[in-house]
């Protein structure tokens, strides 16, 4: 490819690389996307010489003048953007710089046309850059840096040619002149290549040494989170139904300890509520209190009410990346004993839910010690228990007028003693009688639990826990309702569970006079449609890229910083151990994910493994057949045909250089060989070597015969011989 | 290496009997390998139809000579359809065309009309007769000989015919020690008579193709090229080279390179053909002040031109 034309690719798709890397980052208006994208594609085909496009092009184009105007027009526009449309500096500032991007697009003809469009694409991906932290933002940058390495490269050889010939049009080439068909060698490939990646390591050396903030601080939606419900002191009945189709990732939770097993149902308690009105929820005991941080770094929360010494669970480790959300709470497994993280402070409330002071506008990660309550062996047996009255008043507190449900409750639980049997018998009851549906019209009904109950019988969560709270209080058992989530989407690349906003739930706790409370959840277990199929399981892997990117690129701070450079100072294991870390987590999980899907494969069907199998054969065929054939060769040998003419065509010049020293300069109108008779006539001394190199010059310039390294030599040295002669002897 | 051989071998064997022409002997290969037809153009008496004759010796293929004069008709050139009184009806009986080499002597000195019968014979190398076309030998090759000096009685060729030429070639005067071997040689007997052909008309074939497969490097292209359209932009000249010119400057070059023992044309190989090539097939404009078509004077314009094109580097 002529240099001209690579020059013009590299710079379209530098362009491009800047918009894709703005059109994923901010929120550009639709148009604006269409417009942008489409006009890169048309100067794409035409770069790569679609004829007939360029003949329409040809037809439409405008004078300099005409866009200087549309360039002011755009300025204009920006304003009017500024003060009335977007009146946002960021947002307008991106869409100029777009129309911009276009209006260059179209007007590549001269240098600064070029630089003017670097400059643009530059902005561009800073503020991609400042908007953003995802994973896509990787493969973005890699390739803007990639065509920015070409793009400079290949700008800086066209000046260079375009200086030596003179000629200051850059696109047109009249039929009279002669310019040398610059080409891209394999050589010039790699090593633009190879410089490509030599910037990234330097990139990456600044990356790691260098002070950062760990958010893009343009990021979008920044300062509002994720839009939850039923996390606030209110709950009204229906409200966690609309977001059970959201498929918005909210966190993700590792289990560090747990690697490889995994749990059908992890719920992660978020808050819990004590009053119901016949429609919503409310919690009475939201009075908090500040944790006390002991040590550094790690708050523990202390469980309030309950004196009775309980039989304590296994501990849960978890690491909670949360995602920014709108609600002040943190969610932890059932019951959270400790935290953890960078937190300036964390606040407790009675029913043990944790929050945040106030609502994190950015990603946060924590880890959580917790300690499920198993049922105890006296709770099997009929307790009595007596209850305070201030308790009585929480979580036996009925709304009024339901009879009904009263008499509903005694009938199910029947002649059950133990707080526990009547719990379990009202939880068997609701899942086995009640249909799990989310269909259920939106909107406040007058009494949605006995609708729920009597009359559609159908429902979701949040009713079934309600109808389960109300039927226990009914029949002395006190319980409260918790919302939060049920994760069940296990990563087994990762070893994380991934929680979504669907995943929302709502289920009941039961107070037991020994164990205390215990959680139990009478919702019918739904088997989601998440297919546990290949397409599913790489999304997985590409999630569990997406968290070790973050953990390991974004949230990469100032600490860290000050680790590896002590890590540096005592000695390197420790650096070589954490780069090492860092860089087989993210190659990990693929690894994973191919050896999984092989022994998938190998346990499947016979025909599956016997089409794997082929599937290998073939490939391995295909590769030792390249390394017979090896296409590549002749690719090389055409690219050596191309550099030789480009060795001798530079000893030629130096020959015709070092001849003019001496007053004898090669008329424009000379063959190499007239010249080779004058230089004889006139300097018979300088005549064999001339001979020699203007023969080989011949060969390998007009023959593009590829010269051996020996005639190189010998015209080199015959070079060599020129500069040693006597002068010639002027008559 | 056998090809470059036979190509020396046949220039020796027509340099036998042409004493120190050796530059026009070679040009008349170049125009017998790039599928040419060449215009000898000179004084009665140099050679012009020795050196027809001495090629078509070397080579072992046919041979016709039609002398042009102002009453020969196109059908004693292509041939004649006549009643066959045995088989009741016509049959085409073919002229002298119907070779591999045909000598046209003094071809200007026929009317155009018989000039014109040569056309389709030259471009296409086939002929059409009585609604029939029949396709003449193959390698074919038309060499025409006219004599510059006497202008009475003849019919200057249509720059229709000139263009069909490959190209125009002037033999000149021997030197006098040439001379006279020429003389020392036994009168006898015609000297191409002595001719043993080198080569096979499958051969001469075999080699037309290979001329094709030498590389012209497209900076030498475009040099052919900036030649042509010096030619068609210069005040000098009222009409300037033809694409067929420009093509048949092509061909002519990679012959000659092939000749030379090369497979890639240098730039000297078309600075070299271009005024043999190409002089014939321009018109001096009027202000020049030249009544006639001057050998001389077009290809001095010619030489000039090439001399104001840079070569590439």
């Amino acid at each position: 490819m002529p240099f001209n034309q690579a020059l013009r690719l590299s710079s379209v798709l530098l362009a491009a690389a800047a918009f894709i890397g703005l059109a994923l980052g901010t929120n550009l208006p639709e148009w604006l996307v269409l417009f942008t994208g489409s006009s890169l594609i048309v100067s794409l085909l035409r770069t790569l010489g679609v004829d007939r496009l360029y003949r329409v092009l040809e037809r439409i184009r405008l004078s300099t003048t005409a866009w200087n105007i549309l360039t002011v027009i755009a300025f204009a526009g920006f304003w009017a953007d500024l003060l009335w449309v977007s009146a946002d500096l960021l947002q307008a500032g991106v869409h100029f710089l777009l129309i911009l991007m276009v209006i260059k697009l179209f007007n590549l003809d001269q240098r600064r046309d070029y630089l003017h469009l670097y400059a643009i694409s530059l902005m561009a991906i800073l503020g991609s850059a400042a908007s953003t932290t995802d994973l896509w933002y990787l493969p973005v940058f890699l390739a803007y840096l990639l065509m920015g390495v070409w793009t400079l490269l290949l700008y800086q050889l066209t000046k260079e040619s375009d200086e030596k010939s003179g000629s200051l049009s850059f696109s047109d080439e009249s039929a009279g002149t002669f310019r040398r068909r610059e080409q891209i060698t394999p050589e010039l490939f790699w090593l633009a290549n190879s410089l490509a990646a030599g910037a990234l390591c330097l990139t990456i050396l600044i990356f790691f040494t260098i002070p950062r903030v760990s958010a893009g601080f343009g990021q979008k939606g920044s300062g509002e989170g994720i839009r939850t419900s039923g996390f606030s002191e209110t709950v009204d009945l229906g409200m966690i139904g609309p977001i059970k189709r959201d498929p918005g990732i909210v966190m993700r939770v590792e289990l560090p300890d747990r690697t490889g097993l995994q749990m059908d149902r992890f719920y992660l308690r978020g808050m819990a509520y004590d009053r119901y009105d016949g429609k919503s929820w409310t919690t009475r005991l939201s009075h908090r209190r500040a944790l006390v941080e002991s040590p550094a770094g790690t708050f523990t929360v202390r469980q309030g009410s309950s004196r009775s010494p309980r039989p304590l669970g296994s501990i849960i480790r978890q690491r909670i990346l949360l995602e920014a959300l709108d609600t002040a709470v943190l969610f932890a497994a059932p019951y959270p004993e400790s935290i953890s993280g960078q937190f300036l402070a964390i606040q407790s409330d009675p029913t043990g839910a944790i929050y945040l002071p106030f609502p994190s506008a950015a990603r946060l990660e924590y880890t959580v010690h917790s300690r499920p309550t198993p049922v105890a062996a006296a709770d099997l047996q009929f307790q009595s228990a007596v209850y305070t009255e201030a308790f009585g008043q929480h979580f036996l507190q009925l709304p009024e007028s339901s009879e009904r449900v009263g008499a509903l409750a005694r009938e199910i639980v029947g002649t059950k003693a133990s707080a526990y049997e009547k719990a379990q018998a009202i939880e068997t009851y609701l899942s086995r009688h009640y249909r799990y549906s989310l269909d259920i019209a939106p909107g406040l009904q007058a009494r949605p639990l006995e609708e729920f109950l009597f009359e559609r019988k159908t429902g979701y969560c949040e009713h079934y826990a309600t109808a389960m709270v109300v039927l226990l209080r009914n029949v002395g058992v006190p319980a409260r309702l918790v919302t939060g989530f049920l994760a069940t989407e296990w990563n087994e690349y990762g070893n994380y569970y991934l929680v979504r906003q669907r995943d929302a739930h709502a289920w009941v706790e039961v107070h037991l006079p020994n164990s205390g409370w215990v959680t139990m959840d009478p919702t019918p277990a739904v088997s989601e449609t998440v297919g546990d199929s290949r397409w599913f399981a790489a999304s997985r892997v590409i999630d569990t890229l997406r968290l070790r990117w973050n953990r390991f690129f974004v949230q990469y701070n100032a600490a860290d910083q000050l680790a590896v450079m002590r890590g540096l100072k005592e000695g390197t294991t420790v650096v070589r151990d954490r780069a090492w870390g860092s860089l087989s987590s993210l190659v990990a999980p693929v690894g994973d994910f191919a050896g999984k899907l092989l022994s998938r494969v190998v346990e499947g069907n016979m025909r599956l493994t016997i089409g794997f199998l082929s599937c290998i054969v073939l490939g391995l065929g295909l590769v030792l057949w390249l390394a017979q054939r090896k296409p590549w060769n002749r690719w090389r040998h055409s690219g050596l045909i191309v550099r030789e003419p480009v060795v001798i065509g530079q000893i030629y010049r130096g020959v015709l250089k070092q001849i003019e020293r001496h007053g004898i300069s090669k008329p424009q109108n000379a063959t190499p060989q007239e010249f080779l008779r004058l230089v004889q006539q006139q300097w018979a001394g300088a005549g064999e070597s001339v001979a020699t190199i203007t023969e080989l010059y011949c060969r390998g310039r007009f023959g593009k015969v590829i010269l051996t390294q020996q005639e190189i030599d010998a015209a080199y040295h015959s070079l060599k011989q020129l500069t040693l002669l006597d002068p010639p002897v002027h008559s | 290496m056998k090809s470059t051989q036979l190509v020396s071998s046949i220039q020796e064997n027509i340099a036998r009997v042409i004493k120190g022409k050796s530059k026009v002997i070679e040009l008349t290969v170049v125009a017998l390998l790039a599928r040419g037809h060449l215009l000898l153009e000179d004084v009665p008496g140099v050679g012009k139809t020795t050196l027809a004759h001495s090629l078509a010796r070397s080579l072992d293929c046919s041979f016709k000579r039609i002398q042009f004069t102002s009453d020969l008709l196109p059908s004693d050139i292509v041939g004649v359809s006549i009643f066959n009184r045995q088989k009741q009806g016509f049959e085409f009986v073919p002229g002298p065309i119907f070779a591999n080499i045909v000598l046209a002597d003094e071809i200007n000195r026929t009317t155009p009309k018989t000039q014109s019968s040569l056309l389709e014979a030259m471009s296409e190398a086939q002929i059409s007769v009585d609604n029939q076309t029949c396709p003449l030998h193959q390698p074919f090759m038309v060499i025409a000989t006219q004599n510059p000096a006497e202008y009475h009685g003849t019919f200057p060729l249509p720059e229709s015919q000139l263009d069909r030429f490959l190209m125009r070639v002037q033999i000149g005067y021997p030197s006098p020690e040439e001379e006279r071997k020429v003389l020392e040689r036994p009168q006898s007997l015609h000297p191409a008579e002595a001719l043993q052909p080198v080569a096979t008309a499958h051969e001469v074939l075999a080699l037309q193709q290979q001329v094709d497969d030498v590389l012209m490097e497209e900076s030498l292209m475009e040099y052919l090229l900036a030649i042509v359209l010096a030619t068609r932009q210069s005040d000098l000249l009222s009409l300037g080279v033809s694409t067929r010119g420009a093509l048949a400057l092509c061909r002519a070059a990679k012959a000659l390179a092939f000749v030379r023992g090369r497979a890639y044309c240098l730039p000297d190989d078309i600075k070299e053909l271009a005024p043999a090539v190409l002089s014939h097939r321009i018109m001096v404009s009027r202000a020049q002040g030249v009544r006639h078509r001057s050998f001389e004077q077009s290809e001095q314009i010619i030489q000039d031109l090439v001399e104001s094109v840079p070569v590439p580097v």
